[in-house]
């Protein structure tokens, strides 16, 4: 009766220490899925910054103004600072209209009013 | 049932203690015999060095306009063991990399692991080749230094090689401030050779290169290459130089030659394309020179600006040699002398000078040593010791033959005159900030010795817009600036040693407005056919460039 007492003893240990052993292997196992997923992440993260910095510089290459000038000459455009000369201020011209002077106009007329959409964006540096 | 059970589970007990007992041993025995090479095998095999690269430092225009950024591309790799079907592959590749078949198949049918297939691909080609889905080919990041501007300020901002080291211009003369320092990860690999995250043992992060401003301006830059190349094609030259700098302060604003050459595809343009005129070529300046002439004569008073000199009608034998002037002149005061550039006149005040106040003087406006720019290459012409001159050398330098001298070079003597007699050292790079912003190293604008007095810089500065106004440089006027400067057309000489009648340096020196100078413009041209005067062909160069940056920088001018 003892001894199979002690035997019961010696079985549930063994059960115990397998069971914190597959716990510990379990929670490794755990965490370098973790890992592996963090670095997945970062991974993406990274990629996406890169791109983002293709990007950034393809920006910088379309609106670099020598370049916008040799494509421009390359179309025998060329364009040039307006001298003073160049430049008829009249007496009576009207003040430049602000923002809302599409919303003045009413809706049809805006239909037809190029004004707001053709506005460069003032955030259009703000890109880099 | 217990009595029954009881001796079989002591036999499988027993069974067990014997198999650990076993172990225990064999534990013992690799323990104790084999630990160290068995654990230097399991080392090598799982621990792992990784190289972490840093980001290069960003090249920068005085506005802060990015010149030079670096940006991660994906490289093509493969393993030719891993590949079945090899011909497939390479055609497959070949279509989406633009690459001929047959290069890419005699890389993989390589004996080896590892072979490149294509360095820093777009991402458009990238994506194509993600789309094949073929085993055993992979990609790698790898950075690639790019020029937003493409051609801008080549010449200043140089190129880096593949492995992303410099190679010219500010890229290689600052390369040790720009790459950074590689970082590195100590860490353990799987199986697969994959990097175990959340093992690492030690890591160094890298250290991103810094950001370097120049001093240059990009809009500026981008006016003198654009009319130096115009003027260049014109004129069917050799090659051309242009230096827009700030006189009071050394800034360069613009630095350019023709031919130039487009940084991110330097392959695409001859070497020759490369060298930076500016600064690594020098040349006989001819009349340019005779600026250093007059200011020495005015400065040593061996003659006042209104004291006349006869210059012999056009023709003056001085020994064996017999000097001409372009056109002939009689009486002349001596601002005049300089304004219609008399060869005779100017070599007479020469004369009375003596050779070793012309030295001493070309010495003092900086000829014969580097100016000390901060970009590689540089030489320092030619300006031989008056010991070796001969008779004729003291006519022949004050006409600005038997010296040589860089465009830099000449930029700093007009500039010394520009800016009331003190001589500034050229500056082309601002300063050098980390990535937080922080100024690690401020080059700092140096005023350095005086080269002759206020004075004396006042009435060259009046006899100079004279040339303008009256003389050889009328093609240089910008109304309402009163620009003023000094035309220079010199022979070049042939491999005989003579001086040629065909081939000719122009160039035109000169600044605005001519009271309180702001910019210092120096254009050359070598040898520009058919015209060959600077009055000609530099001179309209200086007017344009100038024209554009009194309109970009809103200076009104003068009524």
């Amino acid at each position: 009766m003892r001894n199979d007492f002690k035997v019961y003893k010696v079985i549930a240990f063994t059960f115990l220490v397998t069971f914190v052993a597959l716990a510990y292997v379990n929670q490794q196992a755990l965490i370098y899925q973790m890992g592996l997923r963090i670095k997945e992440n970062n991974q993406i993260h990274s990629n996406l910054v890169d791109r983002n910095r293709i990007m950034v510089y393809n920006v910088l290459n379309l609106k670099s103004p020598a370049n916008l000038e040799t494509k421009l000459l390359a179309k025998k455009v060329e364009l040039g600072i307006p001298g003073k000369w160049q430049v008829v201020k009249l007496a009576g011209s009207p003040v430049k209209p602000e923002h809302e002077y599409v919303a003045k106009k009413g809706l049809f007329a805006s239909l037809f009013v190029m004004g707001r959409e053709a506005e460069a964006s003032p955030n259009v540096n703000s890109l880099d | 049932m217990n009595k029954l059970i009881a001796p079989r589970i002591r036999k499988v007990l027993y069974t067990l203690l014997f198999l650990l007992a076993f172990l225990a041993i064999r534990l013992l025995f690799v323990q104790l015999g084999a630990a160290k090479p068995l654990s230097k095998i399991a080392s090598d095999q799982y621990k792992t060095f990784i190289c972490l690269l840093p980001k290069r430092g960003v090249i920068y225009d005085r506005n802060k306009k990015e010149l030079a950024v670096s940006i991660n591309l994906s490289s093509v790799y493969a393993d030719p063991l891993l590949i079945k079907d090899k011909p497939s592959a390479a055609r497959k590749l070949s279509g989406a990399l633009n690459i001929s078949e047959s290069k890419i198949l005699k890389d993989l049918t390589e004996k080896k692991r590892f072979a490149w297939i294509a360095r820093k691909v777009s991402l458009d080609k990238e994506r194509a080749v993600k789309r094949l889905r073929i085993k055993g080919v992979d990609f790698v990041k790898e950075p690639r230094r790019v020029y937003p501007n493409n051609k801008l300020a080549s010449h200043i901002i140089g190129f880096v090689g593949l492995d992303d080291k410099g190679l010219e211009g500010v890229e290689l003369m600052y390369d040790r401030f720009l790459k950074g320092a590689v970082g590195w990860r100590y860490t353990i690999r799987d199986a697969k050779r994959r990097e175990v995250p959340g093992y690492e043992y030690k890591q160094i992060p890298p250290a991103d290169g810094n950001d370097i401003i120049l001093t240059i301006d990009s809009v500026v830059q981008a006016f003198a290459e654009r009319e130096l190349n115009n003027a260049f094609k014109k004129y069917n030259a050799l090659g051309g130089s242009i230096v827009v700098m700030d006189p009071h302060t050394g800034d360069i604003l613009a630095l350019a030659n023709s031919p130039s050459y487009d940084p991110g595809d330097i392959n695409s343009s001859p070497a020759e394309a490369r060298r930076n005129r500016a600064i690594c070529d020098f040349f006989e300046p001819g009349s340019s020179f005779k600026i250093v002439t007059a200011s020495a004569v005015l400065e040593e008073n061996v003659l006042s600006q209104n004291d006349e000199l006869f210059c012999e009608n056009g023709e003056f034998k001085w020994g064996r040699h017999t000097y001409h002037d372009h056109t002939p002149h009689g009486w002349l005061p001596y601002k005049d002398v300089i304004k219609y550039s008399s060869n005779i006149g100017t070599m007479k005040s020469a004369v009375k000078l003596g050779k070793t106040g012309l030295y001493r003087y070309a010495k003092r406006f900086g000829f014969g040593e580097k100016t000390g720019i901060a970009l590689p290459g540089e030489v320092k012409g030619i300006l031989r010791h008056p010991r070796t001159w001969s008779k004729l050398s003291v006519c022949s330098i004050s006409m600005g033959q038997e010296v040589a001298a860089t465009a830099i070079q000449l930029a700093c003597a007009v500039s010394s005159i520009a800016n009331n007699g003190y001589y500034v050292k050229p500056r082309i790079i601002d300063s050098i900030q980390d990535k937080t912003g922080s100024v690690i190293k401020k080059f700092e604008r140096e005023k350095m010795h005086r080269v002759i007095s206020e004075d004396t810089a006042k009435e060259i500065r009046g006899i100079l817009r004279g040339v303008v106004e009256e003389g050889t440089g009328k093609s240089a006027e910008v109304k309402g600036y009163f620009p003023a400067g000094k035309t220079g057309t010199a022979q070049k000489v042939e491999s005989n040693g003579t001086y040629s009648h065909s081939k000719f340096t122009a160039s035109f020196v000169g600044f605005l407005p001519y009271n309180d100078p702001m910019f210092t413009v120096v254009v050359i041209l070598d040898q520009p056919r058919p015209q060959y005067y600077g009055g000609t062909v530099c001179a309209p160069v200086f007017k344009k460039v100038t024209e554009q940056m009194m309109r970009y920088y809103k200076i009104e001018p003068a009524s």
